[in-house]
């Protein structure tokens, strides 16, 4: 059955996105700004007919104090915007541009999310979303974590080494069709099994290849998104949730906190046809499949996923981007997108986006 | 003319944190040779927490129980290359630890020699640092069930208030190429700035874009301008003597808007031209230094570098009437 939007609803109504570079030589605000001109050119209104404009960045990436704020140069900064931040993805700056908009004195929001990570080690940047008194000054970061919950699904039986290796497989397959991608290809499972460790039970292609880039979306509300496009993508479930910081309390064979999300965001309400899931390490996939519910009649990462490009602080925003594009141009008509933040799935959000007039 | 290096530095950040009743008698007992995790309910979670997970109730310091010192690793990752945030240079385990007494995992490093030596299930027990300042850090395990030789204590020491952590992240990148073509401008004493090809503003030194019009300049944009300019903002700066402050006497920082730019260089240096003398509108020449060089440049400097100019002088022309550079104050 087809969603029918009411005056509160919002959709999508244009998207944009950079190719992960392995290494953008240019400033990041740069990137940002490819995004957004084509972004504003494409839906054909000027930067003044957006309501407010927020941005998911990290400034530890680039070792540049207040680079958010330079980022606003990206986005246009004279005259002055409306304008907000978070140190997060993106997908988490599309959340409060979607509470925003809910208000209802202004109708056009624009998201943007970026990151240039090819400066620096994230490893040596994401250690510190940790716990500051435990677990940060041990260097803790997020692959160790993923290997040790790599390891606890293995040894819980709910994966093999071969399953992760099908996911990467599977990824860098689908990536051949994306221009996008940083690493795409046909790669056999027994090659990827014959890799050495490198988090043991993980191998280095099972995790994310880190990039430089940006991605970029418009959202209104139903009668503005109904002028600007004729092929609205709503969004018609957000949520996000949140574990403990403290590893040994969660199960990490599992995902509580996107199972709530995915119930807050109504997952569950009808078909998903397409799910984009911000897998940064190639285990991961198996634990959101169950968490999310999804069947195999649910095309996982066409896009080829993070494993092919993580344009970190974007990626989670680039998944919404990817179903978002399916759905506009009628190759799904329900679909799935997930983001995360914080190490082994800490924090999931969950959004569900469908077709309707 | 000199190579110009890549860029790589250190950011770092000293941070200092109060531990508050449950996390400071934990890392005191890290310094002092034992380890302690708080009883909440009918179980016992390591690390402690001041609060019940269930439901955010206090868990105060009377709830603290020793644990360990032997465990049982519950998960594990071998880490084939250490970063240099991690806790020993060769290669090493992450592991979750339930400590002999506690219900729940801690996440430390087991230093096992091989991964063929780790295992889920495994007994690792912990070891202590012969220095030890209150940190997490203080202590490590090692795979077996031999308890440490009680390590030596300062009975005297305070409790552990206050931990540092300093943090640091190392960037390393080529200079953006609109910076290096500036600086290698610098070098032949020449100052290169961008006129955007959206309003014709030239825009010194340029970051690589217009943001007013939000248009990203490339090197066919490249102009050169003047090494003559009008001041258009000063401040007098009077040293205050912190940790690692160089300057003792009172000196000028002003902005300066060259002949042919629509932006000014910020934060020019003035060392001898008397501050009763200096005012807006004022018109400086730079003196160049004769040889030229700097290793500590980046792509994220604003201004001139000071090491390309000996000082800036007097043209020896009429001031420019204030009001014609109000627009340029910044």
């Amino acid at each position: 059955m087809a969603f029918e939007p009411q005056e509160n609803d919002i959709a999508i109504v244009g998207v944009a996105q950079t190719a992960a570079h392995a290494r953008f030589d240019g400033p990041e605000v740069v990137l940002i700004m490819e995004c957004v001109n084509r972004l504003l050119g494409d839906a054909g209104i000027e930067r003044d007919d957006v309501g407010f404009t927020i941005a998911g960045s990290c400034d530890y990436l680039s070792g540049m104090p207040f680079a958010f704020v330079s980022n606003v140069d990206g986005m246009g900064a004279w005259p002055p915007v409306y304008e907000s931040h978070v140190e997060m993805d993106g997908a988490w700056a599309l959340f409060e541009a979607w509470l925003r908009l809910q208000m209802g004195d202004i109708d056009v929001a624009m998201v943007v999310g970026s990151g240039k990570s090819s400066p620096c080690n994230a490893r040596e940047v994401f250690h510190l979303q940790a716990d500051p008194y435990v677990v940060a000054p041990l260097g803790l970061d997020p692959d160790a974590l993923a290997g040790i919950q790599a390891r606890a699904l293995i040894d819980a039986g709910k994966a093999t080494e071969a399953d992760i290796a099908d996911v990467v497989a599977r990824s860098r397959a689908a990536a051949a069709a994306n221009p996008n991608a940083q690493v795409a290809g046909s790669v056999s499972i027994d090659e990827l099994l014959a890799a050495p460790y490198d988090m043991a039970p993980l191998r280095a292609h099972d995790v994310s290849p880190k990039a430089d880039g940006a991605a970029a979306l418009l959202i209104a509300r139903r009668d503005r998104a109904r002028e600007l496009t004729d092929n609205p993508v709503w969004i018609t479930g957000l949520d996000h949730r949140i574990e403990s910081h403290h590893a040994g309390l969660r199960d990490l064979t599992d995902s509580e906190s996107t199972r709530l999300a995915a119930a807050g965001a109504g997952v569950a309400d009808g078909a998903v046809d397409v799910a984009e899931l911000h897998t940064t390490h190639a285990h991961e996939e198996i634990i959101l499949r169950a968490a999310l519910g999804l069947g195999d009649d649910t095309q996982i990462n066409p896009s080829g996923g993070p494993l092919a490009g993580d344009p970190v602080m974007a990626t989670g925003l680039t998944r919404i981007i990817e179903v978002a594009k399916r759905i506009a141009a009628g190759d799904a008509s329900r679909g799935v997108a997930h983001a995360a933040s914080g190490a082994a799935l800490q924090q999931n959000l969950v959004c569900v986006l469908q077709e309707g007039a | 003319m000199a190579q110009l290096p890549d860029i790589d530095f250190t950011l770092e950040y000293p941070y200092t944190r109060t531990t508050g009743p449950i996390i400071g008698p934990f890392l005191t007992g890290l310094r002092d040779g034992r380890i302690l995790g708080t009883r909440v309910g009918d179980r016992v979670i390591c690390p402690p927490l001041e609060y019940d997970p269930a439901d955010g109730s206090t868990v105060g310091p009377e709830n603290l129980v020793e644990v360990g010192p032997a465990g049982t690793v519950e998960g594990w990752t071998w880490v084939a290359e250490p970063t240099s945030k991690h806790p020993f240079d060769r290669p090493f385990a992450f592991a979750q630890i339930r400590l002999d007494g506690a219900d729940t995992t801690m996440l430390h490093a087991v230093d096992a020699g091989s991964i063929d030596n780790m295992s889920t299930g495994m007994r690792v027990v912990v070891r202590f640092n012969d220095e030890r300042v209150g940190s997490v850090t203080d202590v490590y395990f090692v795979p077996g069930e031999d308890a440490p030789d009680a390590p030596s204590v300062d009975a005297d020491a305070e409790p552990v208030g206050i931990m540092e952590h300093l943090i640091g992240v190392r960037i390393r990148e080529p200079l953006q190429p609109f910076r290096k073509r500036f600086l290698e401008g610098l070098l032949q004493k020449k100052i290169i700035g961008q006129r955007s090809p959206a309003d014709g503003k030239v825009h010194v030194p340029s970051r690589g874009y217009d943001a007013i019009n939000r248009v990203p300049m490339t090197e066919d944009d490249d102009v050169e301008v003047s090494g003559r300019g009008t001041v258009t903002s000063y401040t007098e700066i009077t040293p205050i003597q912190y940790h690692g402050q160089t300057e003792t006497e009172p000196y000028i920082r002003c902005s300066v808007l060259l002949d042919g730019a629509d932006t000014t260089i910020g934060g020019v240096d003035i060392r001898d031209i008397p501050i009763e003398e200096f005012k807006v509108g004022m018109r400086l020449q730079i003196v160049w230094r004769d040889d030229i060089s700097f290793d500590d440049e980046d792509n994220r400097a604003y201004g001139l570098n000071e090491s390309v100019y000996e000082r800036w002088e007097r043209t020896g022309e009429p001031d420019v009437d204030p009001d014609l550079v109000k627009e340029h104050n910044f």
